[in-house]
């Protein structure tokens, strides 16, 4: 398990203001963060203005100290215990940086697997199964300056799969990668954590992905986790729930007062407003109350043109989030 | 030590295919440094070297061109490991410096593997230059056929070393060209490249003894141009020893500092 | 074109004032001084101050340490202008900004002198500090005709201008600046007469030598410091120099329409 507890980061900087006079400043990137990741489960790492998540990620990789609070991975701590931890993880960027242009896919992965010890025959097999399942066989011997965006983000994840890692950081994998090839690697990454019981932090600018993927979700401002919950929990919370869409031709008395009363039982909210096909009301409650509105409707003796069901999505939830917290 | 070999071969293949392909390696080792070597033997032209001068009590005056000569293949290998060093900006920029952080290797192990990588493709370059000084100063018969190995291999250490101090040192620093003055034009200078370390001023000489390529040049000469025996050069090799020792304990610090810096400010750039 | 002049050299000068490049700057200076010292330490110490004959046969002087130091600080200059020129626009396209510099109708020429004049703001402190350098080791200019270099200067700083339109033509269309940049900078300083009169080189790179702006350049300028020479007196000299300008300048004008075009095609690409 990956456990961080208490931990701060604050980057020292020099900025150089005139020949060799400059000035230090103080960047609080990460405050007070307390977080889990079981084997077996993707968590995601969502970000608002600044939110530290980069540096996060580099922390529980080994690759950056923190200030102050602890890291431990399956009980050992990333900073005493660096070289251990190096072995079990590993991490996997966006874009296309982080390969050696001139070298072939095949080449590229044997380097980064001596790098970690791997070897021989041993090594071989484990290039020749990474590639096979990554896609990549037919272009293993050629150049990756000759790959595809695509072909390129495939290798990365080869890469980061060299030392089958027990636990892995994806930052921002699908940047920019095409829809269906997308799609693949959300496959894929799923398939890497209930079959072979990887534990997966992911952060990821596309919403709709951490939504699909994630069984939590840690929502971070500022270096400060604001929110912690699973997906479907956090879409609830913050959005407070469902809008359900009624169009009816009129609202008569009865059926006006019948709804306000049911709208004051339920805590909800109400809009009412007209279109095309006649008079649109829109009602917004935490609880499911689809039946007893339509019962209502029909108990008011009013015809019902059509109904439909709005389901916020994270989207939706981050968008609120962040107006309010603006 | 298995797990050292193994790095030191993937380093090697890694340099071998991403730079020994490119036409850089051609004018950097071959190209550039035979026009150094001719300005710098055209240097001395202005000056009277016939009546008795200070360099006459060192070097002959027939005997400048292979002086020179064996001051350049020196200062090749050195150079050619400056170019290597140069590489680790472009890691940077790729991204693939982080990779090689992420992973448990050892450090020194990459360190010395990339130096060494370079050093040997580089060889075959010493051995045209060789020949084509040869073949223009067919001047240069070894008093001692012995050291030549033996001084190629002091050379090769060494260069190793130093090529393993630069990495270390372009791992913090993002200016590159900058360390280029400050390191790569004193060592033509002071280390006996062009001009004998003997006539040196005093303040010359201590510079001089910090590059331990001075060292080799001066065994080397010793030993082909003299015709010295091993025991004549013997303090001279130890000395190029504990300069070496020196350099490789200060090299494993830079690198443990700059990694620790990094972690701590999340890039290892200090300068 | 004075607009296009004026723009340049003010979006250059602000670029300048936001990050001094004072590495560049102490790395002028720095190599001026090796050079300075390296010919110090053979001439003074090596070989106690004694020159050949034929140095002063073929210089007219017989002060090595001026001939060494004007060589060194023009050579420098040389290195400078061409840089700051020739770079511009391969830094332009690494930047993706070149295209939209073809794509306005500014001259061309303004575009590169604006480079150059904001560069020499820099480039003059190299200079300068350079020569300081060298009168610690013993420069001696009493006997210069000050008119003369001024315009033998001047004359000069085109000269390396019009060969850099011509580098920097030829880094675009290799999209290389490290080997071009070198090679050139190092061949310079074998075959111009900076640190030896070119007179003890074989016959053939002498012949090589007469491309170069530098070896012109430098033949000229000692001759208004060191000899106190009226403008008359370097005609040969400036008289190639200026025809070399003429020439560099029109390959250079003629290479940079045909690298745009080349340009334009693979940016498309």
């Amino acid at each position: 398990m990956i456990k961080v507890e208490q931990v701060y980061k604050t980057y020292i900087n020099k900025h150089r203001n005139f020949l060799f006079f400059s000035e230090t400043r103080q960047t609080e990137a990460v405050c007070g963060v307390d977080l889990y990741v079981n084997p077996g489960e993707i968590v995601g790492l969502l970000g608002m203005n600044g939110a530290g998540k980069t540096t996060l990620i580099k922390m529980m990789s080994t690759l950056l100290s923190p200030t102050s609070g602890t890291i431990t991975i399956d009980g050992m701590d990333v900073v005493k215990d660096a070289l251990k931890v190096k072995s079990i993880v590993n991490m996997i960027a966006g874009g296309e940086r982080m390969l050696y242009f001139r070298l072939t896919g095949r080449q590229n992965l044997e380097y980064f697997g001596n790098l970690y010890g791997l070897r021989g025959s041993l090594l071989k097999d484990r290039i020749n199964y990474l590639l096979s399942k990554v896609g990549l066989e037919k272009a293993a011997d050629t150049p990756v300056e000759r790959y595809s965006k695509g072909m390129k983000q495939r290798l990365q994840i080869a890469r980061g799969l060299i030392n089958d890692p027990k636990y892995l950081f994806l930052d921002e994998p699908t940047l920019g990668l095409d829809v269906s090839v997308a799609k693949r690697l959300r496959e894929f990454v799923q398939e890497l954590v209930h079959r072979e019981g990887k534990g997966i932090v992911l952060t990821s600018h596309y919403l709709e992905e951490i939504e699909e993927l994630c069984d939590r979700v840690y929502i971070a401002n500022n270096g400060r986790i604001i929110m912690h919950d699973t997906p479907k929990n956090l879409v609830f919370n913050i959005t407070h729930g469902n809008v359900l869409n009624i169009v009816v031709p009129e609202i008569n008395d009865k059926l006006n007062n019948n709804l306000r009363t049911l709208i004051e039982l339920h805590n909800a909210n109400i809009e009412i407003s007209s279109n095309e096909e006649g008079i649109l009301i829109s009602i917004k409650s935490k609880k499911d109350i689809t039946t007893e509105v339509v019962q209502t409707i029909y108990n008011s003796n009013v015809n019902l043109i059509s109904l439909y069901i709005e389901k916020p999505k994270l989207e939706d939830a981050i968008l609120q989030l962040e107006n309010g917290v603006a | 030590m298995k797990n050292l070999m193994t790095i030191f071969m993937a380093e090697f293949k890694k340099s071998h295919f991403l730079y020994f392909h490119t036409n850089m390696i051609y004018f950097s080792l071959l190209v550039w440094p035979i026009i150094l070597f001719f300005s710098a033997y055209y240097s001395f032209k202005p000056f009277d070297t016939k009546s008795e001068n200070v360099l006459s009590e060192y070097v002959s005056n027939q005997e400048i061109g292979s002086f020179l000569l064996i001051g350049y293949l020196g200062y090749i290998f050195y150079f050619s490991l400056m170019q290597s060093a140069f590489q680790m900006a472009p890691e940077r920029a790729r991204g693939t410096l982080e990779l090689i952080f992420l992973s448990p290797v050892s450090r020194l192990a990459v360190i010395y593997g990339r130096a060494m990588a370079n050093l040997l493709e580089g060889v075959w370059l010493f051995f045209v230059f060789t020949v084509l000084g040869l073949f223009f100063f067919g001047d240069i018969q070894p008093h001692n056929w012995w050291g030549i190995p033996l001084s190629l291999f002091l050379l090769i250490i060494s260069a190793v070393v130093w090529g393993g101090f630069l990495n270390a040192i372009f791992l913090f620093s993002r200016d590159a060209g900058f360390f280029f003055l400050i390191i790569q034009e004193p060592l033509l200078l002071f280390s006996g490249v062009r001009i004998p370390i003997p006539v040196l001023p005093i303040w010359g000489k201590f510079i001089s003894y910090l590059f331990p390529l001075s060292y080799v040049l001066l065994i080397y000469r010793e030993i082909v141009m003299r015709g010295a025996s091993l025991f004549e050069v013997s303090t001279m090799i130890y000395s190029l020893l504990v300069v070496i020792i020196v350099f490789i304990l200060l090299t494993s610090w830079i690198i443990r500092k700059a990694e620790k810096n990094s972690k701590i400010n999340g890039s290892m750039a200090l300068y | 074109m004075f607009l296009t002049i004026q723009a340049t050299f003010r979006r250059n000068y602000l670029v300048m004032r936001h990050s001094l490049p004072y590495t560049s700057i102490i790395g002028s200076l720095l190599s001026g001084f090796y050079m300075i010292l390296f010919s110090y330490l053979i001439y003074k110490i090596m070989f106690n101050g004694k020159l050949d004959d034929s140095f002063i046969k073929y210089t007219g002087s017989s002060d090595y340490i001026t001939f060494a130091v004007l060589g060194s600080t023009v050579y420098i200059l040389s290195i400078s202008v061409l840089l700051i020129v020739s770079r511009s626009l391969i830094s332009e396209l690494r930047q993706g900004t070149l295209e939209t510099i073809f794509l306005s109708p500014a001259s061309r020429q303004g575009y590169f002198l604006g480079c150059m004049l904001q560069g020499l703001m820099l480039v003059g402190i190299e200079f300068i500090g350079i020569l300081v350098m060298g009168f610690f080791f013993g420069l001696d200019i009493t006997n210069i005709n000050p008119i003369s270099a001024s315009i033998t200067l001047v004359l000069i700083i085109f000269s390396f201008y019009s060969q850099a339109l011509v580098l920097g033509a030829i880094m675009v269309w290799f999209r290389d600046t490290y080997i071009t940049q070198n090679t050139l900078i190092t061949l310079m300083g074998l075959i111009s007469g900076v640190s030896f009169p070119i007179e003890y080189l074989p016959d053939w790179l002498q012949y090589l030598s007469k491309i170069m702006p530098l070896t012109f350049g430098l033949v000229a300028f000692r001759e208004t410091i060191m000899l106190g020479g009226e403008l008359v007196s370097s005609f040969e000299s400036i008289s190639y120099l200026i025809m070399l300008t003429t020439c560099y300048f029109l390959i250079g004008k003629y290479l940079l329409i045909k690298v745009e075009k080349n340009i334009l095609e693979k940016i498309t690409e």
